[in-house]
């Protein structure tokens, strides 16, 4: 199931040389995206293990709020019926 | 120097937009296959479909293109006949029964959600380098966000990284939408 397809690294060395500069520059953009908590710790230098432990703790998060909001449409899908107003107003959410 | 960052932060906005409208396309087409449902009576039927099929609409968003989305709608179609992943917009009918099983079945859906095992650091004695802590710390972690990301536990180190970007940006859209989904229905009864 799990497929070991290739991906298209071009931008990459062959995975023997993967260097530690683009292991660097790939966690400094995964930080960008997590919430900043530790503002004052703005080192240059990027801790590997805290931006993947924060990392992990941001997704858990966010898998979090999924599921709240899953819970909290639940009531939205009883109303999904094609000829209700909440239905058109959906449709021209997409159709623009 | 401004203008560069300025035009890569007006074609990230524009590409998060595009990622949110395809989200919101598949994930509503995917909900109107059950409007008619009767098989959905109970809520918590109701809410493992919108998980499931926000999940599938978000993976199948990207088109293939990442390994985290192939891994996703993979599972999601692990309880049927047809073991072929396919995108939604190629098999919605599959798509359809393996949700409709998949929801009534007495499992729960389980996101994956990191379930890793607390083992305890052997940090006992004081003469461990902390270059080599470091690294056990950091396999560790890795090791942990493999089975937070879906497909993680096929991936090597760098590719884990880019595909986690990924996949924080597209849950990011899926909150943003459901989000303002939940605020229309929440405004609509007025």
């Amino acid at each position: 199931m799990s497929s070991r397809r290739s991906r298209q690294s071009s931008s990459l060395g062959p995975s023997s040389r993967i260097s530690d500069d683009q292991i660097a520059d790939l966690l400094s953009k995964l930080r960008q995206l997590l919430p900043e908590i530790h503002d004052n710790r703005r080192s240059s230098k990027v801790s590997a293990s805290k931006v993947l432990q924060e990392t992990c703790n941001y997704i858990r998060s966010l898998h979090r709020e999924v599921d709240d909001l899953s819970q909290r449409l639940t009531q939205l899908l009883t109303t999904i019926d094609a000829d209700s107003p909440e239905a058109a107003i959906i449709r021209s959410l997409i159709l623009q | 120097m401004m203008t560069c960052s300025t035009s890569h932060r007006l074609k990230m906005r524009a590409d998060k937009s595009l990622l949110r409208q395809k989200f919101l396309k598949k994930w509503v087409k995917l909900l109107q296959l059950y409007t008619s449902s009767e098989k959905l009576a109970t809520v918590i039927e109701r809410k493992k479909l919108i998980e499931l099929s926000a999940d599938v609409a978000l993976a199948s968003a990207r088109g293939g293109t990442t390994r985290w989305s192939r891994a996703l709608i993979a599972s999601a179609f692990k309880d049927s006949h047809d073991k072929t992943p396919c995108c939604a917009n190629g098999g919605e009918r599959t798509l359809h029964e393996s949700i409709t099983r998949k929801i009534t079945s007495k499992k729960v859906l389980q996101r994956i959600r990191g379930g890793a095992s607390k083992e305890a650091q052997a940090s006992s004695s004081n003469r461990i380098p902390a270059s080599s802590i470091a690294k056990r710390l950091v396999k560790k972690r890795t090791k942990l966000l493999k089975k937070i990301v879906p497909g993680g536990e096929s991936m090597d180190n760098v590719s884990l990284i880019s595909e986690t970007l990924d996949y924080i940006i597209s849950l990011r859209a899926q909150i943003d939408v459901m989000r303002s989904l939940v605020y229309l229905s929440g405004h609509l009864d007025a």
